[in-house]
């Protein structure tokens, strides 16, 4: 058996994978890793992450290998460390394999200019699935650890690592981006040309009201002339809902399943993950 | 027949549009299409209905594609009023005693009705579960007798206990487990009505019919001890 356990949580600690879905008419959200493509590039480090991967937002966790061994990766951008056995402190870079022996414990530092980060773990964390699915969303309580991280978690694995081959992932491509080309969203008729004009030529700003459910965004007020009570709808991630302060919030990986505000845009799949990661203050503008 | 059509949401999303309006017949062909959609074998990630949408997702632009000519080849097949939506019919106990029924008075007040007629009004309608949505298991059921139609809270409460039975508008519905909401609540069910451990997850589906009445505590009490499983549950109050 090899066995660690959480030492410090750091900030929003989950267990995540790429989504439970079938389950949204029943009020589950899809939840996941909210940048899904750090997932893919420690894929090519750690293949057999058993779907099993923490992320954390800010500031990252350590874990402590109290028996056996495990081999991790970390993605993001990140500075990270080990305190071995013997005292001595070793530095690591991200989408490089780290092999962890007893006694060994693994710190990660603050996210530098992004939110989140992710660690795979060979063989994953040993845990069961919660309807078909790993991911965590702590606002329902549902996932195969229906809450955040606590230090003193433990996780046992009974597998052992394959290989202690140091891997590098050398292709990761992680862009950033502030400019987002939207889709209509299915209330758009909403919203008047001028308010129309307003979202496009306007300024957001991303405040720290943000979570895994979705990131509240301030600057020119977007209000509809028709009403901003509608009949509630399946929502997607993406969506961009406007409460009747005016003021839009981009609905991300934990989604409440259907929603009554009405939707001005949606993001494009792909932009999600990139706007995941720009920290409160970051400044954004959409283009319809 | 109230479906218009199906549009594009973002890149990886569809919307089957069935109007501006919300009404049990509309639910019912929203249902119809819905249990349809189901058993196409999309490549789809979610499929949601809600009172007058379907709003389908995918994993790929690609996937939405190939669906999307799917549904357009099938959607002239379906017909709601033959189709069988396998619903099933509650008769779940209420107790609308003071200690759960938090809202009661302002209802009261509200309509100028005694407790008894609220309880009345309440319990002798049979709903409707037009879907499941805003938590899991959480069901949208409708509606309402017309005098107890009442607006959402003005400030929604931080903790509605687990269980409980809510009036907003003209729907009613069941919390079901600890949550900030603002509807109006008006008495607790002696039972869970959602199970991670269990296959269906929630007791009841879109489509299924809900007929309360009402209990004392003491009935209330002794039911709750029994901790009945969704098994035992569906054993003992549908048909």
């Amino acid at each position: 058996m090899n066995t660690f356990t959480i030492t410090r949580t750091g900030t929003y600690l989950t267990v995540q994978d790429f989504g439970r879905y079938h389950y949204q008419h029943l009020g589950i959200s899809p939840s996941g890793a909210m940048d899904p493509r750090i997932l893919k590039e420690l894929e090519k480090v750690i293949p057999q992450h058993a779907n099993q991967f923490l992320e954390f937002a800010y500031v990252g966790p350590s874990l402590k290998v109290s028996a056996g061994a495990i081999r991790v990766c970390v993605g993001g951008d990140c500075n990270i460390f080990v305190q071995k056995n013997n005292n001595t402190q070793i530095e690591h870079q991200p989408y490089t394999s780290i092999n962890l022996f007893e006694g060994d414990e693994l710190t990660v530092y603050n996210t530098i200019d992004s939110v989140f980060g992710y660690i795979a773990i060979e063989n994953g964390l040993g845990l069961e699935p919660c309807l078909n699915s790993f991911a965590t969303d702590t606002k329902a309580n549902i996932g195969s650890i229906n809450r955040p991280l606590q230090i003193g978690d433990t996780f046992n694995i009974k597998e052992d690592v394959s290989s202690w081959k140091v891997v590098f992932n050398e292709t990761v491509n992680i862009e950033k981006q502030n400019n987002f080309k939207v889709y209509p969203g299915p209330q758009l008729n909403y919203f008047s040309d001028l308010a129309l004009q307003s979202f496009v030529s306007s300024t957001y700003t991303i405040t720290t009201q943000s979570d895994r459910m979705g990131l509240r965004l301030q600057g020119a007020p977007l209000i509809s002339h028709i009403s901003h009570d509608i009949l509630s709808e399946g929502i997607l991630p993406g969506c961009i809902q406007v409460p009747s302060n005016g003021q839009p919030i981009v609905l991300m990986r934990d989604i409440p399943c259907t929603g009554g505000y009405p939707k001005i845009a949606i993001l494009a799949s792909e932009d999600i993950a990139k706007i995941a990661q720009l920290p409160p203050g970051s400044h954004i503008n959409f283009d319809l | 027949m109230y479906f218009k059509e199906i549009i594009l949401y973002g890149d990886r999303g569809l919307i089957l549009d069935f109007g501006q309006q919300s009404s049990k017949s509309i639910s019912q062909e929203v249902n119809a299409y819905y249990h349809h959609l189901k058993v196409l074998g999309l490549s789809s990630t979610n499929i949601v209905p809600s009172f007058n949408k379907i709003v389908i997702s995918f994993y790929s632009e690609v996937d939405r594609k190939q669906s999307l000519n799917k549904i357009q080849q099938e959607i002239s097949q379906i017909n709601p009023s033959t189709t069988k939506q396998n619903q099933s019919t509650w008769t779940i106990p209420v107790c609308y005693e003071d200690s759960f029924a938090l809202d009661m008075q302002r209802i009261q007040e509200l309509h100028d009705l005694t407790k008894e007629e609220v309880i009345q009004l309440h319990s002798n309608t049979t709903y409707y579960t037009y879907y499941i949505g805003f938590m899991p298991g959480f069901p949208y059921l409708g509606d309402i007798h017309p005098s107890l139609i009442t607006p959402r809270l003005e400030s929604p409460r931080i903790q509605i206990p687990a269980r409980s039975v809510g009036i907003a508008k003209e729907h009613t519905c069941i919390y079901p487990k600890v949550s900030p909401g603002g509807w109006n609540i008006i008495g607790q069910v002696p039972f869970n009505l959602f199970s991670l451990e269990h296959p269906r997850t929630s007791l009841f589906l879109p489509g299924d019919e809900i007929k309360f009445h009402a209990i004392n505590q003491k009935e209330f009490e002794r039911i709750q001890k029994k901790d009945l499983s969704i098994d035992s549950l569906i054993k003992e109050y549908a048909s």
